[in-house]
Order: C-alpha cells, then structure tokens, then sequence
C-alpha cells in the first residue's frame, strides 16, 4: 500500500479507536446488569454510580431465586424450548435431507421455496390466528402452545442448516451403504448423521437459543403464571418490584447464563448460520 | 452435480446383469420411484407444519379481516365487507402511528447500516485481537432482546439510571431526563437501543462482503493515485451493493414489524407516542379483543409486505439483467 508511515499509523490508531469505541458500546449494558446484581441497595441508589462494588452481595439473587416464580419459569422456558429443539430437529433432519438429496423433485423442490418465503411471514401477522387456533384447541395457557408455534418457526432454519451440512457428505459413502443392503432410514440413521453429528448439535443449540429467546408469544398465549416462561417472567418482574433494580438484574443475569455457555460453544457456528439461513433479527 | 453422474455409472451396467431376470426399464423406473416416494414422505412433516401453522393462518387473517370478529361483543357477526379498514383507518391515531412506524423503521436501518459498516470496515483492518473484538461486537444480537430492554430500560431510568447521571455530570443536560417517559424522546431513545441490538448482523454480514473485495485491485488503485475516499467509493461500495440492499429490504421488513423491543420499553407510551403497527394491532386484539380490526391491520402491513418484497426482488432481477 503506498501510504506514508504516519499515514499508516493514522488508521491503524482510528482502527483501534473504532473497535474499542464499538466494544464499550456493545458490552457496557452487560457489565453494567452483573455490577448491578451484585450491589448492595444503597449503593444502586447512589448518585455516585461506580464500577466499584463496596460489599458485593447476593442478596438480588437469593431474593429472585427463593422469593419469586423465578424458578417455575425456567424450568418452564427450559421444557418449551427442549420439546421445540428435539420435534424441529426429527422434523428438519428428513426435510433437509430430501431438500439435498431430492431436489431434483418438482414437490420437494416447492416445498424449499415455500420455506424460504415462510421466513419472511412477520410472527405479528400470525399472532392473531394462532392464538385463535390455539384457543379453539384448547391450548392457550399450555406450554403446547408454545412449543408448536415455536416448532413452526424453527423448522425452516434448521431445515436449511441441516441440508447444508448433508451437501457436504459425500453421497458415494451412502451408495456403498445402499449396496451393502442398508435401506433408507438405516442409511440416514447409521451413515448419515453420524458423520454429521456437531453440525447437529449447532443446528439443535439454534433452535433451543431461538425459543429460549422468544418473547412475544410466551407473552401472548400464556396467562397463567405456572406456565409462563422466562422472557415475559422478566418482564412482569418489572411490574413487580417497581424500582428494584438489583432483582431485575439479577433475574437477567441467570437468564442470559444458558445462552451465553451456548453461545461459547457455538460461536463459529453462527456465524456461518446467521450469513447462510436468513435468520429473524 | 458430480454425484449424480456417478450414480448414472453405477446403475448403468445392472440392466445386462439382472437382463434373465427382471426387465431393465422396470428397474430403473422402480428405483426413480421409490425416491420419489421417500423424498415426498421426507418433506411431508414440514409441508404439514408450513401449511397448518404458517399458510391457513395467514388465510384466516386476511378472511377475518373482512369478517365481524369482537371476542366481547358477539352480537355482530358475518360478513363485514370493508367495514374494518373503514374502522382502522378512521381512528384517531391511526396517522400517527403510521408516522412512527415510518420513523422508527428508517432511522433503525439507516443506523444499523452505518454502525454496521464502519465497525465492519474496522474488523476488516489487519488488527490484533480482531476475533475478540468479532466476538465482542455479536453480543448485543445473541440476547433476548427481553434483558437488553430491561437492561437499556434500567440505565435511562430518570432515577439513578447511570446515563442520566453521566450526561447530568459531563454537563450536556441539567437534570436527569425521562427519556422513555417524555412523548418527544421514548420512541428515539428506543430506536437507539434497537440499533444497538441489531446492528451485529449488519455487521458480519458486511463483512463477509468486504472479505471478497481483492486485495490487489485495492492496491493497485492506491499505486495509481486514489485516495482513501476514492478507493472506498469506487471500488469497495460497489463490491457491496448486493449483500447491502439485501440486507436493507430485509431490515426495512424484520424493523417494521417488530413487536417486542418497543413493547418491553414503553408499550407504546407515553400517550401512543412510541406505538407502532405491531403494537396498535396487538392492542386491537388482546386489549379490545376486536380481531376483526387487528385483522384488518394485519392484512394491511402483508400487502405493505407483499409491496417492499416485490419492489427487491424486481429491483435485483434488473441489475442481473443489466449485469
């Protein structure tokens, strides 16, 4: 590159400038959650506000944990977004295999499109004749609401992650299977997958992140409060202690701890994920 | 491509072996078949989920929207012609929140892009620690937006929130604002925390785009003489033109019909002055249980849809003939 050396140095320290200015950006809200729950009362009610914490305390969350529906919502979230993962996976493994290796087909390849303009379908649009739906079923205010609507929504996603990763398995190793006198499902089942198992396990830790963070229908099917799941927990929560801001936090805090630990995991993942399938921001 | 011809290879030869037994074209048709017959069955649990879940629903709502449809006042029901969009689109605050939802979807986008953009064009840079900062810049994305609310909602709070506190103390106001609280600033203040959560997207998707801007034409037209504006301009932005109008008519479409962020902060307050179509829908429905009306709505937004989709997709099928 023809550039001087301060010319050069000039971007280089803008870069930085940049990518640090962004990192604060991004990061703060979070630093400043956990700081939060951790504060003793007094000092949240500071006009003195510090990065420092005096006494740390876990109050906020023993207040959360032993006080409120906390744990009944999680437990809730975390069977809602469980049964969403494992019926979305059975479901996508066969789609995203017909869709890789039948596509030659006029149905399989329409059902492909079908998918694909699904992801464009806004959840608010839907929300009024689900919930109707669901009424007339009988299962508004149970978690079968949810996990079939959010069933629904994963299944085009992980559809197309999983046949991306089937693209990539060589179709000789299923034809020597198919010579050896292994039938279809045995060929998915002992070929197939096992050689697919982490793109697996990145496509089920999408879906189970994708119903974890769902807010607006938990918040819309489910009424009663044995039911409910975390996000709109949250939100109640708000209306529940006013101004205590160190619960709030704290019930945050544990909420985002499962998806961060995925996120750890899943990161390399994503981000193929999120620049292959169009992805609901 | 290649494994299909390799499967003609193999089946190829069976005809002259099996010849005494079964006839060859039997074969071959049975075995077309019974693909067709598993890649159907394959297909049939999603094709079953897509259409209960995603297409009659989509139906019910553009039927209902010319229907009588109040879950508290039953007495009036059929047929309701356009009687609904009549009702819709004489309410009060009908234009202004079709204003919002104008406003809060432009200034959304056209900060995500920006923000997207130069923080990409950082990334792209031979920095140290680029994957730490990669990671960093994805967190706003991966959270449910339900803590990023409350999170933004805690630290604008008029009382201790540590924004107001800060801005109070740098001097740039002179006491605390109630930015959520105020008609004139809670829709800019959430538009502003939206940016924050969406922009990540924009962000890696941008540059995965600048990843396959070559090097040497960079190079070369910096040997030649143009400037860090000119390179910019003529070389990288065209590059981009694809993957940022994609991204765009999708965002127009993902913040125009996004229901949760504006709900969690404000629900639409103070005085309907951060409400959106999503939420006046949702209150239509779930507050005066008028399904008739939030239909109507509903149908409204899927034609504006059907409209900016068709608008992308005509406007990239001309630049690939033109191309």
């Amino acid at each position: 590159m023809v550039a001087s050396r301060g010319e050069k140095r000039f971007w280089m320290l803008l870069t930085y400038a940049v990518l640090i200015l962004f990192s604060v950006y991004c990061l703060f809200p979070f630093l400043w959650m956990l700081v939060t729950s951790l504060k003793p009362t007094e000092q949240i009610r500071s006009v003195n506000p510090t990065f420092w914490i005096d006494h740390p305390t876990f109050k906020h969350f023993a207040n959360v944990l032993y006080h409120s529906k906390f744990g009944t919502y999680f437990a809730n979230s975390v069977k809602v977004a469980l049964s969403t993962t494992v019926i979305a996976i059975a479901v996508s493994i066969f789609a995203g295999y017909a869709l890789s290796r039948y596509g030659q087909f006029r149905g399989v390849k329409s059902v492909g499109v079908a998918m694909l303009l699904s992801q464009m379908i806004p959840g608010v649009l839907l929300m009024i004749p689900l919930y109707l739906i669901m009424k007339h079923l009988g299962l508004i205010n149970t978690p079968g609401s949810l996990i079939i609507a959010y069933t629904t929504f994963m299944i085009p996603l992980c559809t197309f992650m999983m046949k991306s990763f089937f693209d990539s398995v060589p179709m000789e190793i299923e034809e020597s299977a198919e010579m050896d006198g292994c039938g279809k499902l045995g060929t998915i089942f002992r070929i197939v997958l096992p050689v697919s198992i982490p793109s697996l396990i990145a496509t089920s830790l999408f879906a189970f992140v994708n119903a974890w963070n769902e807010f607006m229908f938990g918040y819309v099917f489910i009424n009663a409060d044995e039911n409910r799941t975390l996000t709109p927990g949250i939100m109640l929560f708000k209306g529940l202690y006013l101004t205590d801001w160190g619960s709030i936090s704290a019930a945050s805090v544990l909420s985002v701890l499962p998806v961060i630990i995925m996120f750890a995991y899943m990161q390399r993942f994503l981000v193929e994920g999120m620049t292959a399938g169009a992805v609901k921001g | 491509m290649n494994a299909k011809v390799e499967k003609r290879n193999h089946t190829a030869p069976l005809p002259e072996i099996t010849a005494g037994k079964t006839p060859a074209p039997r074969r071959t048709i049975s075995r077309e078949g019974r693909a067709r017959r598993y890649a159907l069955l394959f297909v049939l649990p999603a094709f079953l989920f897509l259409l209960l879940l995603n297409a009659f629903p989509l139906g019910q709502v553009v039927w209902d929207s010319f229907h009588y449809r109040n879950m508290v006042n039953t007495a009036q029901q059929g047929w309701a012609g356009l009687s609904n969009f009549a009702g819709v689109l004489h309410s009060e605050i009908i234009v202004k929140t079709l204003w919002n939802t104008v406003l809060w979807t432009v200034l959304s986008v056209a900060g995500e892009y920006i923000a997207g953009l130069v923080s990409a064009m950082a990334l792209n840079q031979p920095v140290r620690g680029r994957a730490i900062f990669r990671g960093i810049i994805i967190v706003p994305w991966v959270v449910p937006i339900v803590v990023a609310g409350m999170m933004w909602t805690w630290m604008l709070t008029p009382e201790y929130g540590v924004i107001n506190v800060w801005l109070v103390k740098l001097g740039i106001i002179e006491k605390p604002y109630y930015w959520l609280g105020e008609m004139n600033t809670a829709l800019l203040a959430i538009t502003f925390v939206n940016i924050w959560r969406s922009f990540p997207f924009f962000t890696i998707s941008l540059l995965a785009g600048l990843q396959s801007v070559s090097r040497e034409v960079v190079e070369a037209a910096a040997i030649d003489g143009a400037g860090v504006l000119t390179r910019f301009r003529k070389i990288v932005m065209p590059q981009l033109k694809t993957v940022s109008l994609t991204l765009i008519f999708m965002h127009i479409i993902w913040t125009a019909i996004n229901f949760d962020f504006i709900w969690i902060m404000t629900e639409g307050g103070p005085f309907h002055a951060s409400e959106t179509l999503p939420i006046t829908i949702y209150r239509y429905a779930m507050k005066e249980f008028d399904m008739g009306a939030a239909s109507s709505l509903s149908t409204l937004m899927l034609g504006f849809m059907i409209v900016v989709f068709s608008l992308f997709y005509f406007t990239t099928m001309k630049k690939k003939q033109e191309a």
